[in-house]
């Protein structure tokens, strides 16, 4: 009988800390914690400064906004927010702040219900030409909309829609977003069809399992789909200048362009003024629907 | 059978389709060619400015519908440069505004479209009147085949605009009247050995279309023969080799810098006093004078006519104006529109000039004989007057000129500012450019 004697194993290899800077680990936890902090303090002041500087200036008298770099520095005036707002009875803020909410809330809706639907069709229904059909619809992102603009513009004002929301709300409502489209199927796609089938013994049908099944489980998709089309929707001006001529049915974006002019006076002063304002809704929205986006993002493979 | 349907119900919308991209002009009676008819109903009128220009255009606005009760004006308002992205797509959708805003540089866009009406058979029924604007004002409003299809109503021009102050500290006086290139490089060496070292005497404007249009004009020659560009390479070489030598002497800012610079004249250079002098519209004297007494270093600017040379002053009008397009269907009002814009005391009061000098000579001298114009804005008007009385001449500028002789000019310059290529090369390179895209 032998008795072996075991052997004691090499330690693994000690993995090299991770430097910040030269070749000497820091030792401090605290020091590396402040390093790391100050570097990223330092970034995020890079990061903001212009946006900071654009509040900062929004407080400062018209003929004084270039005057410096600093933030808060020269005479404050709160006159910039006042005439801003109100900048005269074609010129009404509280007009195009309810304008881009409306036409932003109908875009979402849209959207959310269009996109969700043809996804549903994409990723669990099996019908002829289907992968012709998604390669379609996913081409039309190669698409750039300046192709389509000239087109659409003409098919849209011989239908007497020019001066509505409607040439910009429509198209939401028949699932045009591709890119939304695709990350729900992605989405739906890795949800199991063992639920589906479940359902399905249940006595659902497809409008049955979409609502009682898909739905409820792609909230974190629903999410993602509904923050980017706010964002994109809010920030569009090409389609609302396009379609929306009349000064009572603006956005903000177009009511935030009225204020400058390369021929003539601008207002920069109320322009930083509704600049700052016009960001409040965007980041409201944004911190409410953070932790949704990244789930949205994480669990269809958009990274 | 559901196939059937199906086919049937794609063909209905196809057809339908189609039918909605069919394109529809109205047919205009011989009166209405003539702006006769009943002043009623409503028109659409669109331009371009900020919020200050859109207040008083809606003031005028409403005083021509107060004018006419029956009539009413619906407003499309954007800044110059999306206004013509919008006005383009409109025109190809045969949906622009009964009056619409053009300018004599843009004209050129529409008229080769066969977009607008002539304005010629109404001036000759009375239904505009052009007796108070100069005829070398309203050519500028004129095709290629000589018809008025623009009634200018605000004449702008480019001036040198100059620091005064700086000027004085920096022992340089200023131009003398009749001024042409060399003088004005004088000024700018004189200038810069008594300027502070962190201020430029100018701005660098060698890539600046409306500079060079003055340098052609000086020295004689045409800006466009047709479709084709008028003046010769070695014109353009000898001004670009100008800007390269005074840039080497170090009489302008860094290519760098001058790429950076904000568009607007108040966020501009001259308006933060960092440059001496730079080409600037007339116009822009009281916005960006506005930002430099918001420094509190108490500088006054001023505007020069532009240099000019051996045939004559470098300075042309750049007007703006007011056409009607073929899709009109109420043309007798905005014919009405348009002779109210031009003629009216009430116009010519509230818009007060804001997109260059009003064309109308009467409702000039009304506004230059008003006790409370401002200093600048009174300058800005004289400067025009001085510039109408010397004649200026007309440059007709074909089809394409901003989208590719503006883009491609900046872009051939800065190629030789910033070393990647030498000036011959790029005038070259701009030649064949602009000629293909004109042509086209």
């Amino acid at each position: 009988m032998t008795t072996t004697t075991p052997t004691p194993r090499a330690a693994p290899p000690r993995r090299p800390r991770r430097l910040l800077f030269g070749n000497r680990p820091t030792r401090s936890p605290l020091l590396r914690a402040l390093v790391k902090h100050s570097v990223m303090i330092i970034t995020l002041v890079l990061m903001l400064y212009p946006l900071l500087w654009m509040v900062g200036a929004s407080f400062r008298p018209d003929n004084q906004v270039f005057s410096t770099l600093g933030l808060f520095t020269g005479d404050f005036t709160t006159d910039n927010y006042r005439d801003g707002w109100t900048g005269g009875d074609q010129l009404n803020f509280s007009r195009f702040f309810f304008n881009s909410l409306t036409l932003t809330v109908l875009c979402i809706a849209g959207n959310l219900i269009s996109c969700s639907l043809t996804a549903y069709a994409f990723a669990r229904l099996d019908f002829r030409f289907k992968k012709t059909l998604f390669a379609l619809v996913i081409g039309t992102l190669l698409l750039p909309y300046h192709v389509t603009l000239v087109p659409q513009y003409i098919l849209f004002n011989q239908l007497g829609w020019v001066n509505s929301f409607l040439p910009l709300v429509v198209p939401k409502v028949m699932a045009t977003d591709a890119f939304f489209i695709f990350l729900m199927v992605q989405f739906i796609r890795a949800l199991p069809r063992s639920l589906d089938d479940a359902a399905r013994i249940d006595g659902c049908g497809h409008w049955g399992i979409f609502r009682r099944v898909i739905v409820p489980l792609s909230i974190p998709a629903f999410g993602t789909t509904a923050l980017f089309t706010f964002i994109n929707t809010w920030n569009d001006f090409l389609g609302p200048m396009l379609y929306l001529t009349e000064p009572g049915t603006w956005t903000v974006s177009q009511g935030l362009a009225s204020f400058l002019d390369a021929t003539g006076q601008s207002a920069y002063g109320s322009l930083f003024a509704m600049s700052t304002l016009s960001l409040v809704p965007v980041l409201g929205f944004f911190i409410a629907a953070q932790k949704l986006l990244v789930e949205g993002i994480a669990t269809s493979g958009l990274k | 059978m559901r196939i059937r349907s199906a086919a049937a119900l794609a063909t209905a919308g196809l057809l339908t389709l189609l039918t909605a991209c069919g394109q529809s002009l109205p047919d205009h009676t011989e009166d209405e060619l003539r702006g006769q008819g009943e002043v009623s109903g409503d028109i659409r009128f669109s331009w371009w400015g900020s919020a200050s220009r859109n207040e008083r255009t809606n003031a005028v606005a409403d005083a021509f519908e107060a004018e006419f009760p029956g009539a009413g004006v619906k407003r499309e308002a954007a800044d110059f440069g999306n206004y013509f992205k919008r006005l383009n797509v409109q025109g190809a959708g045969r949906n622009m505004p009964c009056v619409t805003q053009l300018q004599a540089r843009t004209l050129g866009d529409f008229t080769d479209r066969d977009a607008l009406l002539p304005l010629d058979p109404m001036i000759e029924s009375g239904a505009i009147d052009v007796s108070d604007i100069p005829e070398a004002v309203l050519d500028t409003g004129r095709g290629p085949d000589g018809k008025l299809y623009m009634l200018p109503t605000g004449a702008a021009y480019d001036a040198l605009m100059v620091n005064e102050t700086l000027a004085e500290e920096a022992g340089a006086p200023l131009p003398a009247p009749g001024y042409d290139w060399e003088d004005y490089i004088d000024f700018l060496r004189r200038a810069d050995a008594g300027l502070p070292d962190d201020i430029a005497a100018t701005s660098l404007r060698g890539g600046l279309p409306n500079f060079f249009i003055a340098y052609v004009q000086g020295r004689g020659e045409n800006m466009f023969d047709g479709n084709q560009l008028g003046f010769s390479k070695e014109l353009l070489t000898e001004y670009w080799q100008m800007w390269q030598d005074i840039t080497e002497e170090g009489l302008t800012n860094s290519p760098a810098a001058n790429s950076e610079e904000p568009t607007s004249p108040e966020a501009g250079y001259l308006a933060q006093g960092d440059v001496l002098s730079d080409n600037r519209p007339g116009n822009a004297l009281t916005p960006a004078q506005g930002t430099l007494d918001g420094a509190g270093e108490g500088q006054r600017l001023t505007t020069l006519p532009l240099p000019g040379g051996p045939a004559g002053p470098g300075n042309v009008l750049i007007t703006s104006g007011m056409a009607i397009p073929r899709n009109c269907g109420n043309v007798p009002t905005a014919a009405a529109f348009i002779d109210f814009w031009a003629n009216d005391e009430r116009s010519g009061d509230i818009y007060a000039s804001d997109n260059g000098a009003v064309t109308n000579t009467r409702l000039l001298q009304r506004q230059l004989d008003d006790p409370e114009l401002p200093d600048l804005k009174k300058r800005e008007l004289t400067l025009y007057q001085d510039i109408v009385e010397n004649d200026p001449p007309i440059v007709l500028y074909p089809p394409g000129y901003m989208a590719v002789f503006e883009s491609a000019f900046t872009r051939a310059y800065d190629d030789v500012a910033f070393g990647s290529a030498t000036v011959p090369e790029a005038v070259d390179t701009f030649f064949a450019e602009a000629n293909a895209g004109l042509a086209s």
